[in-house]
């Protein structure tokens, strides 16, 4: 028996929203609901600064959360990309001694959290001899390992950027390369969040908070000029 | 902070499209004037780039009701969504247990054979494929589809 229940989610308003998303019940539920964005609810208890009390409410709470929030990774949540709507604020009690109002919010935030198994286009950042590494734009983190690359696949060097190397895949006596003008297609393999070091030496590598090992070892997964 | 629900709800990449644009970040061509933050318009031009936005309300629940004879499980379906596969290759990582559900036997062939047909009509292409003019299997369909995401906007 297969119900569709269709509704829409809209603006973000103070009001409790409409509730709504896409949602199919099948019978084959074996894969997990998860998707590349999905929400995460959070209660959070908020100081307001003064200097914002001649905005609305809603208003200076959501600059609040968005500033505290935006762009950045919460362990096993995954990257927050936008305060999605405001479901209740409590509180503006205003403790001794300080000069602002504190408020408990509860709210809604749209994470980017893919699913292990899930597909994806990227584009290629670097191309290093352990591997590629590709970016989305708004997440650079993304990394295939040689391991994960398509089988048989050899390297080489570029022959325009002495820095990089090029990968190649060996198919059917035919050599297909991995170079920068596609979009690649790759599926999750593994997504890491790593504890923040307690010292880092200079010129390493930034600390990346959240890592997604991807891997094109399968039919279908790779730029997708290879199989178009 | 605490954490009430990890997980309260999945979105498509086209309702997040959504969201974004009636926030309005489709249409100020400066970027500063929208209350929008620069790391939303990164995903802002992310999304726009694939399939998603060329696609509407409509477009997806004609879609998900058109797949109801295919037995797909929801995650699939939302994936198919987002990738918009047009041809086999790109539509095996995306479904589980290809060869189980979608075997070479003669009805199930056409099954398979199906689902990628619908696709094509129903979901419209990628911007990159409209603007280079080729047409993967895009039927006359796709233009009442177009003429009704301008009227939705």
């Amino acid at each position: 028996m297969v119900t569709l229940i269709v509704c829409f989610l809209l603006e973000l308003n103070y009001e409790m929203p409409r509730t709504c998303s896409i949602v199919c019940q099948v019978e084959i539920a074996t894969l997990d609901q998860r998707e590349m964005f999905c929400l995460s609810e959070i209660e959070h208890t908020l100081r307001l600064p003064p200097h914002l009390l001649n905005l609305p409410l809603a208003e200076a709470i959501k600059g609040e959360l968005e500033g505290l929030f935006l762009d950045k990774v919460i362990a096993k949540l995954g990257l927050c990309i936008s305060v999605y709507d405001i479901r209740s604020i409590d509180g503006g009690f205003i403790f001794p001694g300080d000069g602002a109002s504190t408020y408990t919010v509860k709210f809604r935030l749209l994470m980017f959290r893919p699913f292990l198994g899930e597909v994806i286009s990227a584009r290629l950042k670097e191309s290093s001899s352990t591997g590629l590494r590709l970016s989305l734009g708004f997440f650079d983190d993304i990394y295939i390992p040689r391991a994960l690359l398509p089988s048989p696949s050899h390297d080489e060097p570029d022959p325009e950027d002495k820095n990089q190397v090029r990968w190649i895949w060996e198919f059917n006596e035919q050599n297909y390369p991995i170079d920068g003008m596609d979009e690649i297609r790759f599926r999750v393999h593994s997504i890491q969040y790593p504890s923040l070091p307690l010292e880092q030496d200079d010129g390493s590598k930034p600390f990346a908070p959240m890592l997604i090992t991807g891997s094109l070892d399968a039919d279908g997964l790779g730029p997708i000029a290879w199989w178009v | 902070m605490k954490i009430l629900q990890e997980y309260a709800g999945a979105l498509t990449n086209f309702e997040v499209l959504d969201f974004l644009r009636s926030r309005g970040a489709g249409k100020d061509p400066t970027r500063l004037i929208a209350g929008i933050a620069p790391s939303e318009y990164k995903v802002y031009d992310y999304l726009e780039q694939t399939a998603a936005s060329t696609q509407t309300r409509d477009i997806a629940i004609e879609f998900v009701q058109k797949c109801k004879e295919y037995n797909l499980a929801k995650a699939e379906i939302l994936n198919i969504l987002n990738i918009r596969p047009s041809c086999e290759a790109a539509l095996y990582p995306i479904i589980e247990d290809w060869d189980i559900r979608f075997s070479v036997e003669e009805g199930k062939e056409e099954e398979e054979l199906g689902l990628l047909k619908t696709i094509c009509q129903v979901l419209p292409p990628p911007p990159s494929v409209m603007e280079s003019g080729e047409g993967i299997g895009v039927e006359e369909e796709d233009n009442p589809d177009e003429q009704q995401k301008k009227a939705v906007e």
